[in-house]
């Protein structure tokens, strides 16, 4: 073995032994009591190293809460144990670490590992061990298309945001009771957005919509007044868009200032959840919905009480990939109370008959995690939020699914 | 035929306001022969002393000309003095200053990561403005007011330049310099002193062009580098040193980019744009109101 890789893994598992010796003073490891090892491939560096914090700090807390609340009861109180190996956002840095955790480390579980690259090839190697592998968030569609037996999914994928559109869509034109017949879909011509667009032209074939407008624009636009008035002319009720930040707040500006009237506008994140989205596009921006993973004020029990938990913790509020490594630790722990079993086999079938609807970890938009045959937690959605000034300035207020809908706010649809 | 007309008009307003943003670099082009790719950062730098200037004192935008004009010719010309003129003089033998060139380039790369580290990648506009979202009716159509200002000004500001090009003194000893920067000295024309005040004059309008953006457009780190394109292929349109060709080519640009989309998607008028930037190089390289002189 290289000499430096040697050393580097050495310190790495010296460095884990002192950090967990350090997050749990006072709880003396007994040879007798058992542990339940949990291994986590994260990018702890590199470019997506701020989301690998967030999951570490996510998945610290569950645990915490778990093993101080009693472990793992059907296993003797076993307390759960995490690991963790240090991605760096590489593929092949992710393959190499699965192996040595599973080898070396005899993890019992595996997490991982956001980058949707990273997770794809790692989840080769859990499946050739049989090691379970529960992935919090990593969205590309083809990790649960890969026929594994032994790889379970909670966020939702990809394909679903815009799947998520359009029942959200649907369901607040029953609940207002307005009729939505025309679309019209704008969006910047990059792989992301032609990417959504096509799905959009599919889903809107498929759900009976007449396409007014399905208009791409330079994402480096300096004007987009043209484009505007296509939308208008076109008179569609429903716009929905895909855009960059600077685009974003122009978009929004410029159609406010030509007075396009339509029934609702729906963005797909990105430029239009960017922090200073809200602030540069002022009021033009009230009523508009935007699609993301979490939020937090979603009416969930316990979602507001963990927020703050984590707030005060580590000082920033919990993020949609952090509830995802909150919620996979509780998942875990559910799954090894029905197993009564540390034999990956039984781990396995216990996770895949998953039915879990409440709890701490719950603090999802949806109601419930069940996983589909290929490992997909299919009852799975992201979130839709309406940008409102209810006299606390301009903010993001959940509105979809309805089950998650902030306590006593009522979207405003269709736009006045 | 109502919708071509909005479109057209649209276009005008618009593509003067590009015209203005190019207007600069053609003039710093044509006296110091040096393409100054630090011309969008240059802009960028306008647009947050137009937003800090508005977004602080709560003026009306235009009455921070006051202090954008000013502020920006003495940035120009300190920036010419300290960090451009010492490479000049090192290459004062080259007719065509390329090493200068490169500088322009750092000088982008510096201002856009400056900005960056003092004012973080935030998007900023201004919420109060008297002008922001203001539109005008004309019948069934609308006319976005804040561009109306923009193009007036456009207008006024280059027949101002042309005239100061013209008919002042100063404005004579520029040109003569342009023209034979050697001739020029012999007549005791101090031809570093002239191009200092010449990179003064084109980063001042590159101020006036901020100030007419700040109403509509968001401020940030890398605002410049889509104004930046764009003002290439006008100069090259228009002609490069041309007063009148700038605002013409401006205008050129901003009809397509308003007028095409309503015959295709609007990414295609992106195409028709380089399309036609690279027509004018095979068939006119001096562009449409340049000279056909050699530099």
């Amino acid at each position: 073995m290289d000499k430096k890789i040697f050393w580097k893994r050495c310190m790495s598992t010296l460095a884990v032994t002192v950090g967990l010796t350090l997050t749990l003073p006072g709880a003396p490891l007994l040879a007798a009591d058992k542990v339940v090892k949990i291994g986590n491939i994260i990018p702890l560096s590199g470019p997506s190293a701020t989301v690998g914090e967030q999951g570490k700090n996510a998945r610290e807390m569950a645990v915490a809460e778990i093993n101080a609340a009693g472990g793992i009861a059907s296993l003797g109180g076993a307390k759960l144990e995490l690991v963790y190996a240090d991605s760096e956002s590489k593929p092949e840095k992710g393959v190499g670490e699965a192996e040595r955790l599973i080898n070396t480390e005899k993890v019992n579980v595996l997490t991982g590992c956001w980058n949707s690259s990273v997770t794809y090839p790692t989840t080769a190697v859990a499946e050739r061990y049989g090691v379970p592998f529960l992935v919090p968030v990593s969205v590309a569609d083809k990790i649960t298309e890969q026929g594994f037996k032994n790889v379970f999914r909670i966020a939702a994928k990809d394909s679903w945001w815009t799947r998520d559109q359009f029942s959200f869509i649907k369901d607040m034109s029953a609940e207002f009771n307005t009729e939505i017949k025309k679309l019209a879909f704008v969006y910047e011509n990059g792989d992301w957005g032609q990417g959504i667009a096509g799905n959009w032209v599919k889903l809107a074939k498929a759900a009976g919509y007449e396409v007014v407008l399905n208009e791409p624009y330079p994402s480096t636009t300096t004007d987009l007044s043209p484009v505007v008035q296509k939308i208008k002319r076109s008179r569609p009720d429903v716009l929905m868009m895909v855009s960059n930040a600077a685009d974003a707040i122009l978009l929004t500006n410029t159609l406010a200032e030509y007075r396009v009237r339509l029934k609702a506008l729906i963005s797909s994140g990105g430029g239009h959840a960017d922090p200073s989205f809200i602030q540069a596009a002022g009021k033009s921006a009230r009523y508009l919905f935007d699609i993301v993973e979490w939020e937090t004020d979603v009416n969930k029990p316990g979602a507001r009480e963990a927020n703050e938990k984590y707030k005060k913790q580590y000082g920033q509020n919990l993020t949609g990939e952090a509830v995802d490594a909150y919620l996979a630790m509780y998942i875990i722990k559910d799954a090894l109370e029905r197993a009564a079993s540390l034999d990956p086999e039984k781990i396995r079938q216990a996770l895949a008959d998953t039915q879990l609807s409440d709890g701490p970890g719950m603090i999802v938009g949806y109601d419930k995690v069940v996983f589909d045959e290929k490992g997909q937690n299919k009852e799975a959605s992201l979130v839709m939020v309406q940008i409102n000034d209810i006299g606390n300035g301009l903010e993001r207020i959940t509105v979809w699914p309805k089950s998650a809908r902030r306590v006593g706010y009522t979207p405003v649809f269709p736009k006045p | 035929m109502l919708y071509f007309i909005e479109d057209t008009i649209n276009g005008i307003l618009m593509g003067s306001i590009y015209g203005l943003t190019a207007l600069g670099l053609t003039i710093i082009f044509g006296v110091l022969k040096v393409i100054n790719f630090a011309h969008g950062s240059l802009l960028m730098v306008g647009m947050y002393v137009a937003y800090w200037a508005v977004a602080l004192s709560g003026v009306h935008p235009y009455l921070a000309l006051v202090v954008v004009i000013p502020v920006m010719f003495l940035f120009g010309y300190l920036l010419q003095d300290i960090v451009i003129k010492p490479i000049f003089k090192a290459e004062k033998d080259v007719r065509e200053p390329v090493t200068v060139i490169i500088v322009t380039t750092g000088v982008w790369y510096i201002l856009d990561n400056l900005s960056l580290l003092f004012f973080g990648p935030q998007y900023r506009s201004i919420q109060d403005n008297p002008l922001r979202g203001k539109m005008f009716e004309l019948g069934e159509m609308l006319i976005s007011v804040p561009k109306l200002w923009g193009c007036v000004t456009a207008l006024i500001t280059a027949a101002g330049v042309y005239y100061f090009f013209q008919y002042t003194r100063l404005g004579r000893a520029i040109r003569a310099t342009s023209l034979d920067r050697d001739a020029a000295s012999l007549a005791g024309i101090n031809q570093y002193k002239i191009y200092n005040i010449a990179f003064g004059i084109g980063t001042a309008i590159s101020g006036i062009a901020a100030i007419t953006l700040i109403p509509f457009y968001n401020t940030f780190p890398t605002v410049g580098v889509s104004f930046d394109i764009k003002g290439f292929i006008i100069v090259v349109l228009g002609g490069l040193g041309s007063i009148g060709g700038a605002i013409v080519g401006g205008i050129i640009v901003g009809l397509i980019e308003s007028v095409g989309p309503q015959f295709m998607t609007a990414t295609w008028t992106e195409a028709i744009v380089y399309g036609l930037f690279l027509l004018v190089l095979f068939v006119k390289p001096s562009g449409l109101f340049g000279e056909k002189n050699d530099w």
